[in-house]
């Protein structure tokens, strides 16, 4: 794998925003710092047929199944509420929540496991291997939205081995990053279909739709030289705009031209380069696993200074309105930006909380004011669910700057703080 | 222009048809049947309805008042805020083998509304109706969109304008255009054969199309104006991005009685109409005119029914010019009572063959509306009528009332239901002189819904 930073195509002004922080995203190719202890693969895996680049749970015989029921009177009620560790597969039915779309596994705010789309009256699966401890059912919308989850059993990571940590961390982030490729993948076959309909208002929503998957990810898309400027480069960083591709040329179609037609090659195109950027994740995600010797693989000082680096194109591309010149959706990649970063912390969590336990606090007290803050800006109506970004007054924009550098500035602390463990 | 009980007109003639509150007594204790009309003033507030949360004293000796052989023999006399408090709190279930709102003793108010899918997304279909589905439920049970804590960053997830209502027997209905089994959602093969277009019927000249058809309808009902507008506008609320409203009608003064039990209401013409209407207790009738069958093409209809609606505008001013004798030879009824001009009580059978008392031609004139649509004039031809008086206020170009009937029928079949007896009455009905049609929709209404989580049509998407 060559240096995404020698291939990268982005424009200098956006290198320069991030290009320190990419410098760790690189895949090295081979090592890896945390291979010292070989833990059992814990993976959180998404039984999603469109994540197929996830391999089978690899939990003990004898697999658990939970069955989760959404109910307005009940909330998110798992049944039973406490398994033995190892392989889990949670079957929800969302019987009557008019408010509930989509359901989270949570770990200290890890997401072990998700699944969208849950309307009332539907079901969906998912399975996460995982280890003894505490864990929280989320339904967002739910009269109880959080409901709590006990697993039983020997923790497969032994607390107090910080190397041994450090490469679960990793392992859990590949996880994370195959979810959202996986769900980032139906997204675009989404929206390929309302654009080859001809649909102009499904085809909008779809984009919006689309979009998180691809932020939450950014840099370890990023990190895919010839792969991300095809996806994701703006009019701006293009030397010939008759090769412009990816989101953003069909965003302008869209949003500012307000039509399909000439979109269809642009969302074929899309979904094909999505495919090739689900199969070089799927095989980081198995090395990863693994823990090869040989390989790209995900390391752990990429997942933090990821985490750093997601929030520095929020500070670089978002709050200046620049990254959704057309469509203004820019508060809803904020949104996923500070999600994706959120993720990463949360997989070097547990190993945190044994080099430096204020740090982590410090910086989760951090990401949920932050978050709460964008809350605010929820606007159900727009395309999105965000007040678009012209809609922003400028004390508002500023407030969200602040509130983004009061996570960064302890965030920024953390790649050291593991370099040094 | 309509008292909160009562029937849309003042009463036209000197039997109390509508309003039970002022003649709680009036039905007294004869068992009546559908040939005792008074009986049904008294049973209206219930609507047929199951009472729920009557748990007050007051609701408890109100429901054995209303329901009892004796009225006027139990405890406490009712007082108008008790029979209201009881007629918020009416409920009708919502779960069954067929969809509320059809057999439904019909309710005072209307709220229709017809939308266009906007997405490609079959599962993004499947999803709303799902989502519908479980808002009727809790909506009919008098609930809101959610319960539980509204945060206040973000927009609450019930719009609140029926907080303080009851559900006031409020039911929800839903229906699929032609539209949903167009090239869009893969749905071709089970379209039913029934939905196909009617084909356009004499008179159907000035229909206009954009209030005209759709690929979802949702009919709701409820004895208070607010609670179906309130149904209407969290529905279309929750079809953000995959379906649009596309035309809808609110309705007043319920046209039609569906029920026994239920008094024949007064159009805006001040006739009684729909006196031979299919009533819910009659179940034959219901199960050989209304309901689809096993011998449908399209199993997943089985139990469900076809909607036909069409806005009638009524030509008012035309109307109040004409006397009363042409009023009734247009009708083929006497006004004050509703007999008809063959003789009897309103609810004598129509004698077509009489001869009027002059003896110069039929009793019942041959191109009355009456005649027309009656059964023995169409081959047997039946259908359940659920239809609504409308105003639209003034026609701003011409300074004359915008107003008329929403008519509404359920049968198995519109084309050989309503097609057939729509073409006699729009080529000869005496009434078109004072009538217009000016929308038309036809929808497929799919079965009742077996328990929660089940959803509108959830046979026919086989997700």
């Amino acid at each position: 794998m060559s240096s995404a930073t020698s291939t990268r195509r982005r424009a200098p002004r956006l290198r320069t925003a991030t290009a320190v922080a990419l410098a760790g995203v690189v895949l090295a190719g081979c090592g890896s710092a945390a291979s010292g202890a070989s833990p059992a693969p814990a993976a959180a895996t998404s039984t999603d047929a469109t994540t197929s680049a996830a391999p089978a749970a690899t939990g003990p015989a004898g697999e658990a199944v939970v069955a989760v029921a959404v109910t307005d009177a009940g909330g998110c009620v798992a049944t039973p509420d406490t398994v033995p560790a190892g392989a889990v597969t949670f079957n929800v039915t969302n019987v009557d929540a008019v408010g509930v779309s989509e359901v989270e596994l949570l770990s200290d705010q890890r997401i072990r496991g998700e699944r969208e789309n849950l309307a009332p009256g539907f079901d969906a699966t998912f399975t996460a291997t995982l280890d003894g401890g505490s864990y929280e059912l989320y339904c967002p919308g739910a009269s109880t939205d959080r409901t709590p989850f006990t697993v039983t059993g020997e923790a497969a990571v032994s607390s107090g081995d910080t190397a041994a940590l450090l490469q679960q961390a990793t392992v859990d982030y590949a996880d994370y990053i195959d979810s959202q490729v996986g769900f980032l993948t139906e997204a675009v076959a989404a929206l390929q279909t309302a654009i080859d309909a001809g649909d102009l208002t499904a085809a909008q929503n779809a984009y919006a739709a689309a979009r998180p998957y691809y932020e939450r990810i950014e840099p370890v898309a990023e990190s895919f030289g010839d792969l991300d400027p095809a996806i994701d480069l703006r009019i701006g960083d293009v030397g010939d705009p008759a090769a412009w591709t990816g989101f953003h040329p069909i965003e302008q179609l869209l949003f500012e031209g307000g039509t399909t037609v000439g979109a269809e090659k642009l969302a074929a195109t899309l979904v094909t380069d999505i495919g090739e950027l689900q199969s070089r994740t799927a095989e980081l995600s198995a090395n990863t696993r693994a823990d090869a010797a040989d390989g790209d693989r995900y390391l752990v000082d990429e997942v933090a200074n990821g985490a750093v680096a997601l929030l520095g194109e929020v500070q670089a591309s978002k709050i200046t309105g620049e990254e959704e010149f057309y469509s203004k959706i820019d508060l809803l990649d904020f949104q996923a930006n500070v999600e994706g970063s959120l993720q990463a912390f949360a997989a070097l969590k547990p190993a945190l909380n044994e080099i430096d336990p204020a740090l982590v606090t410090d910086v989760g007290t951090r990401f949920d004011t932050l978050l709460a803050l964008l809350d605010t800006h929820r606007d159900p109506a727009a395309v999105g669910g965000f007040t678009l970004y012209d809609d922003l007054t400028d004390a508002q924009i500023t407030e969200l700057s602040n509130a983004l550098s009061t996570v960064i500035e302890p965030l920024s602390v953390v790649p050291s703080k593991i370099a040094t463990a | 222009m309509t008292s909160e009980h009562g029937t849309p007109t003042p009463a036209a003639g000197p039997e109390p048809t509508g309003c039970p509150v002022g003649h709680p007594a009036g039905g007294g204790g004869t068992a009546g049947g559908a040939s005792d009309p008074r009986r049904a003033s008294r049973r209206r507030f219930l609507g047929g309805a199951a009472l729920t949360a009557a748990g007050a004293a007051a609701g408890v000796a109100a429901s054995t008042a209303l329901r009892g052989p004796s009225p006027v023999a139990t405890a406490a006399p009712l007082t108008l805020a008790d029979l209201d408090a009881l007629r918020a709190q009416a409920t009708v279930p919502f779960y069954g083998e067929h969809q509320a709102g059809i057999t439904t003793a019909q309710q005072d108010r209307l709220m229709f509304a017809s939308f266009d899918l906007v997405t490609g997304d079959p599962v993004a279909v499947a999803h709303l109706l799902g989502t519908w589905a479980a808002m009727a439920a809790r909506f009919t049970a008098g609930q809101p969109v959610r319960s539980g804590d509204v945060r206040p960053e973000q927009p609450p997830p019930d719009t609140g304008e029926a907080s303080d209502l009851g559900p006031y027997s409020l039911t929800v209905t839903v229906g699929f255009g032609p539209g949903m089994f167009d090239e869009r959602f893969g749905l071709a093969a089970k379209m039913p054969a029934a939905l196909r277009p009617l084909d356009q019927l004499p008179g159907d000249s000035v229909l206009r199309p954009e209030i005209s058809g759709g690929d979802l309808c949702v009919q709701a009902c409820a004895d208070d104006p607010q609670v179906v507008f309130h149904a209407i506008r969290n529905f279309a609320r929750a079809a953000r991005g995959v379906a649009t409203m596309r035309w809808s009608q609110l309705g007043f003064g319920r046209a039609s009685s569906t029920g026994a039990g239920q008094s024949t209401p007064r159009n805006l013409f001040g006739f009684k109409d729909g006196t031979n209407n299919i009533h819910a207790d009659d179940t034959a009738a219901t199960a050989a005119h209304v309901w689809v069958d096993a011998s449908t093409d399209q199993p997943w209809m089985v139990g469900g029914s076809y909607l036909v609606a069409r806005k009638i505008r009524m030509e008012i001013q035309s109307w109040d010019a004409a006397p009363l004798a042409d009023q009734e030879r247009t009708f083929g009824r006497v006004k004050t009572t509703g007999a008809p001009l063959s003789g009897g009580t309103e609810f004598t059978p129509l004698d077509l063959a009489a001869v009027a008392g002059t003896g110069s031609g039929p009793a019942i004139d041959v191109a009355a509306h009456a005649r027309l649509a009656s059964p023995e004039e169409n081959g047997g031809v039946r259908m359940l009528r659920r239809g609504y008086n409308y105003t639209d206020g003034q026609d701003s170009r011409t300074g004359l009332l915008d107003a008329g009937l929403f008519f509404i029928c359920f049968q198995r079949d519109a084309h050989e239901q309503f097609s057939v007896v729509q073409t006699r009455l729009g080529s000869s009905d005496l009434m078109n002189e004072y009538v217009a049609h000016v929308s038309s929709a036809l929808f497929a209404v799919p079965p009742g819904l077996t328990g929660p989580g089940d959803w509108y049509g959830k046979a026919l998407f086989d997700l």
